[in-house]
């Protein structure tokens, strides 16, 4: 069997732009966190304990879908308010969720 | 007071005396009778006698008395005792007391009141309802609000809620250890390959210099990326593991509905000389329409519809779409038509071309002014085995696979287009390229005038900006020299045009 490598002819490896293709790019994350972000907002202002518990899941998924190379921070920033507007909804009316049926 | 008619009475001037005492007795007892009976009247009074016949005298009632023995006893107590009930205390002989009835009761007080409902004659008194409760049934009882009744059963909605939250961290943990099991596992069945026809396996992009990691490279929970390069025919080999996301819960419930498989998809890029002008793909049906629509290459080099692959022994399943008959002659040759066939299930499509810039990109402003950049790249696309229920055992499977990845670098490598091939690829591609520019023409030309008046622009301003007044004069002087050249030019370009035209 002939050698094939060639030692010399060695490409390092070059990440794809995803400016080049951003179909390619998934945009679950983002919108994730967008969404848990605007529903913690209404959790915060409107005192919805609903939205609060949604803006939770959001930001959850928002986690489970991002990339390693995605800021924590970004994740972590979103998490908390989300846990924040559950707390606050909670702390202003200790009465349980009723549910919507 | 009324007098009774009940009763006889006949009373000596002693007997007075002591009927005074019975009369105060009596007045009490009137008394106590009126409060609770109010309003009801002895049937004694309905009889019909005339009640102004008795005179105002207090004893009237014991002095005219009508017998009437055949009288009958009154179920309702009278408002004030009949005097025949007064008890009597004959101190003399002579006084003859005749009670009908009722001095039982004041014989027992307290068993004349419990008999007082069952003696009342339900006819004497209208609009007298007997209720047993009258008050219980307007009774409403609130329930005690939630957050006091101390219990944790209210708070079962914020229960489920932490509940799904722990279903999916516990999902997270699982599929994120799969995925991480299922990439090792293709790593290690596969490495023996891939390290024996590449320098370079495994690099990150992280360091200044190229070195061989040996490992995958994570790029997300679900998506694993391996590079490599050092071989001859090829520039680098990019395989990407596309697993499915396991790790979210919500995809989880979704495939349960619609079920789709890992994927393998290896990306070849070759050099310049090591492939000639050809578009060729092959792969399922359904995977060859989508390709057409979606790739800028495929839809502008092979327009027809995608073919049977009867003609070289290939399964219903597998279409072929080429830009000319040579190129799928010469790609499926007999050791290809072998691959193809004996994993038809795991091939979703395999892609050769020399014009490839990935999928078509849409533009809101309009079509983009530059022909995008092409690569001379192979694609190959195989589906895990499993549809989802993969197990690392499964992975063994896609290395025959890979073996037709390498020797199809070497073919393509080897194969050459004849004379007559070349010559109908090279006109494609000019037409495409024609076609390009004619479509973008509009915007090219607006282009360019933009950027005239800007250069126009620019030259005035620092025109404007000098400050000698001198050398300002001679730039404008210089400016207009120019602009007459440009216009005499065109002139000059008309005139030429109209000449040749005639």
């Amino acid at each position: 069997m002939t050698e094939c490598r060639c030692f010399g002819a060695v490409a390092h490896y070059k990440p794809p732009s995803t400016d080049s293709n951003p179909t390619l790019e998934d945009p679950t994350p983002d919108y994730m966190n967008l969404l848990g972000m605007i529903f913690s907002m209404c959790g915060l202002m409107l005192k919805l304990k609903w939205c609060a518990w949604i803006a939770v899941y959001c930001s959850f998924i928002s986690f489970a879908n991002s990339r390693s190379s995605e800021d924590t921070k970004q994740m972590m920033s979103s998490f908390m308010l989300s846990i924040s507007a559950v707390v606050m909804s909670y702390l202003q009316n200790p009465q349980p969720m009723s549910p919507p049926w | 007071m009324l007098p009774c008619k009940k009763c006889a009475f006949s009373f000596s001037t002693k007997e007075l005396k002591s009927n005074c005492f019975y009369f105060c007795v009596l007045c009490v007892y009137i008394l106590c009778y009126t409060e609770c009976y109010l309003g009801r009247y002895n049937d004694d009074f309905d009889d019909g006698e005339d009640l102004a016949e008795f005179d105002d005298n207090d004893f009237a009632e014991f002095e005219d008395v009508n017998e009437d023995p055949t009288v009958e006893v009154e179920s309702e107590p009278p408002p004030k005792p009949a005097p025949s009930s007064i008890p009597v205390e004959d101190d003399e002989d002579e006084a003859t007391v005749e009670i009908e009835d009722g001095q039982d009761e004041f014989e027992d007080a307290d068993a004349q009141v419990s008999d007082m409902y069952s003696k009342y004659d339900k006819d004497e008194f209208e609009g007298y309802e007997k209720t047993n409760s009258p008050f219980k049934d307007t009774l409403i009882y609130q329930d005690v609000p939630a957050h006091l009744q101390n219990s944790w059963e209210s708070y079962y909605m914020e229960i489920l809620m932490v509940t799904g939250l722990l279903a999916y961290i516990m999902n997270y943990i699982i599929g994120k250890n799969k995925n991480s099991r299922l990439a090792q596992a293709w790593f290690n069945s596969h490495r023996e390959l891939l390290e024996s026809n590449f320098a370079l396996v495994g690099d990150d992009g992280t360091s200044k210099e190229a070195t061989s990691t040996g490992k995958l490279n994570q790029e997300n929970e679900h998506i694993y990326n391996l590079w490599c390069s050092g071989r001859v025919c090829c520039e680098g080999m990019l395989i990407q593991l596309k697993f499915l996301k396991r790790q979210d819960l919500l995809n989880v419930l979704a495939r349960m509905m619609r079920p789709t498989c890992d994927q393998v998809q290896i990306k070849v890029t070759l050099n310049d000389e090591d492939m000639d002008t050809f578009v060729f793909a092959v792969g399922s049906r359904k995977a060859m329409s989508r390709l057409q629509k979606e790739m800028q290459d495929l839809s502008e080099f092979c327009g027809d519809k995608p073919k049977s692959g009867a003609k070289y022994s290939l399964p219903d399943s597998l279409s072929i779409l080429s830009e000319m008959a040579e190129v799928s002659d010469g790609v499926m040759d007999s050791k290809m038509v072998h691959y193809i066939t004996n994993h038809a299930d795991k091939i979703e499509s395999i892609h050769f071309s020399d014009q490839f810039s990935g999928p078509k990109v849409m533009q809101e402003e309009g079509q983009p002014l530059k022909l995008p950049e092409t690569k001379k790249t192979l694609l190959f696309t195989f589906n895990v085995p499993g549809m989802g229920n993969t197990s690392p055992k499964d992975m063994d499977s896609l290395v025959p696979l890979m073996n037709m990845v390498i020797y199809s670098i070497d073919k393509v490598k080897k194969l050459r287009l004849n004379r007559e091939g070349k010559l109908k690829a090279d006109r494609n591609r000019a037409r495409v390229e024609e076609n390009f520019l004619k479509q973008t023409h509009a915007q090219r030309q607006e282009a360019a005038q933009t950027r005239r008046e800007e250069k126009k622009r620019a030259e005035k301003e620092r025109i404007m900006n000098e400050e000698d007044p001198e050398r300002q004069r001679r730039l404008e002087e210089a400016a207009q020299r120019r602009e007459q050249k440009k216009l005499e030019k065109k002139q000059m370009k008309m005139k030429q045009i109209k000449v040749k035209a005639m």
